[in-house]
């Protein structure tokens, strides 16, 4: 596991380990509509990344108490299959760490979904990551924002997710597992790219201001890309017919 | 021109303003997959739910009644339909399973659909087809409904909330021809090819 003795040397001749640019992304591939029995569904590759979103509703809400009459509940389910990581990750059943990265998927897209529509329903989102390499939250949000347009569920934007991070002095994007285990600083961000409203924004370890400013920036630049990978994901399932 | 929208993608300024498109600083955005199109200027969704709206006609499935004149219809996952007989002095009995036609009278909470004018549907199959691609199954005035009525001899009935109910004639031909309307909604020159389609399969003593 991380530990400062053993850390690598995590930046060598100005590339990172896998030889990537400091604002270079991971090849990243969206399929959206890959399931036939959910209503909207999304298979993500990003780096080594495996993500299947999949999304049912919207349906009445159950258990009944859950539902509130005045919009439409959502439900997110992050979970990590047993074979996706090293060891540590990836026993079944929710555990703190998914259930805190549900709650926040949930409330990214409590925020873009138009949940007025249908009172009394709900919305469920599952998210199961099939292989790990760091940046998991962000691949997932990426991957349902795609399964939900699919489904057909109003939407006022089209979110993606991806992570910053800071190596030394040096600001870095789409930090992979072995970066995330050794860098200084980890922020994964949500956006709305329509007007670049911040969703989600976490962060481990610390930047300073510029640095922070730099991420955004970093973010933002890489998120047209994203973003043409979802928009292009889901025009190609009735281009090929 | 057809050309493919997605959620917050921008559309041109004179778009007709209907439920996919949103308002915001000045400019229009979609908030659904679907498609512009710049002859008519309009989103035609191509994913989506069906909302209930007074005199949609549909097709559902009346659950076990547990009040007496009061018949529930499961419609879509969301939307449940209710029959009310009690008013009329011999209104129709049904069973639970059976499959009715129905007018939407009024809406009540955007998810339960007061109906009127119940009718029993007995024999025909029910199809469940994507409730966004039935008014490309129905067609402009109804040709695409009529033409694949005509050239398989089969009685279709259209339900708004997705579900089709087909009897008689060659049904295996117009499931299969209401099938390939629903996977290609989107393309242009479809009723030609469901034309060809359908003339180079349905015996001649149907038409």
């Amino acid at each position: 596991m991380a530990s400062s003795l053993n850390k690598p040397e995590l930046i060598v001749n100005g590339k990172r380990l896998d030889g990537r640019d400091f604002d270079e992304l991971r090849p990243l591939k969206i399929e959206a509509n890959v399931l036939k029995n959910a209503q909207g569904s999304a298979y993500l590759e990003w780096g080594n990344n495996r993500v299947l979103a999949a999304v049912y509703g919207p349906k009445e809400a159950m258990p009944r108490h859950t539902a509130d009459s005045t919009k439409a509940v959502v439900k997110c389910r992050y979970s990590m299959a047993p074979f996706s990581g090293l060891g540590e990750h990836g026993r079944t059943g929710p555990n703190r760490r998914a259930t805190e990265i549900s709650k926040v998927t949930k409330e990214v897209f409590e925020n873009v979904i138009f949940l007025n529509e249908f009172p009394g329903s709900e919305i469920d989102i599952f998210i199961e990551i099939l292989q790990s390499d760091g940046g998991t939250r962000a691949a997932g949000i990426t991957a349902a924002a795609v399964a939900l347009a699919n489904a057909g569920i109003k939407m006022r934007d089209l979110v993606y997710a991806v992570s910053a991070g800071r190596i030394g002095e040096h600001v870095v994007l789409d930090v992979d597992m072995i970066e995330d285990n050794y860098s200084d600083a980890d922020m994964p961000m949500a956006i709305s790219p329509k007007s670049n409203d911040v969703l989600l924004l976490q962060m481990d370890g610390g930047l300073d201001k510029d640095q922070l400013k730099q991420a955004m920036n970093m973010v933002v630049e890489a998120g047209k890309s994203i973003s043409k990978a979802q928009r292009d994901a889901l025009k190609a399932i009735y281009e090929n017919r | 021109m057809r050309q493919f929208v997605t959620p917050g993608e921008e559309l041109p300024k004179d778009t007709r303003r209907n439920e996919y498109v949103m308002l915001q600083n000045g400019k229009a955005y979609s908030n659904i997959l679907g498609f512009y199109d710049s002859d008519k200027k309009d989103v035609i969704p191509l994913e989506g739910m069906w909302k209930p709206r007074i005199g949609d006609n549909v097709i559902g499935v009346v659950e076990k009644p547990t009040k007496p004149g009061l018949y529930n219809v499961v419609l879509t996952e969301f939307v449940q339909g209710l029959i009310i007989t009690s008013k009329f002095d011999s209104g129709p009995i049904f069973e639970a399973n059976d499959i009715i036609e129905a007018t939407v009278a009024s809406v009540e909470r955007k998810r339960l659909a007061i109906l009127e004018r119940p009718r029993k549907l007995a024999l025909g199959q029910t199809l469940y087809v994507k409730p966004v691609r039935i008014p490309r199954i129905i067609g402009k005035s109804e040709t695409m409904a009529n033409q694949i009525a005509r050239l398989t001899g089969s009685r279709i009935i259209i339900g708004r909330n997705g579900i089709i109910w087909i009897n008689g004639g060659n049904t295996e031909l117009a499931i299969k021809a209401i099938k390939t309307v629903e996977s290609e909604a989107h393309t242009s020159g479809l009723t030609e090819r469901i034309k060809s389609m359908l003339e180079a399969e349905a015996p001649v003593e149907n038409r």
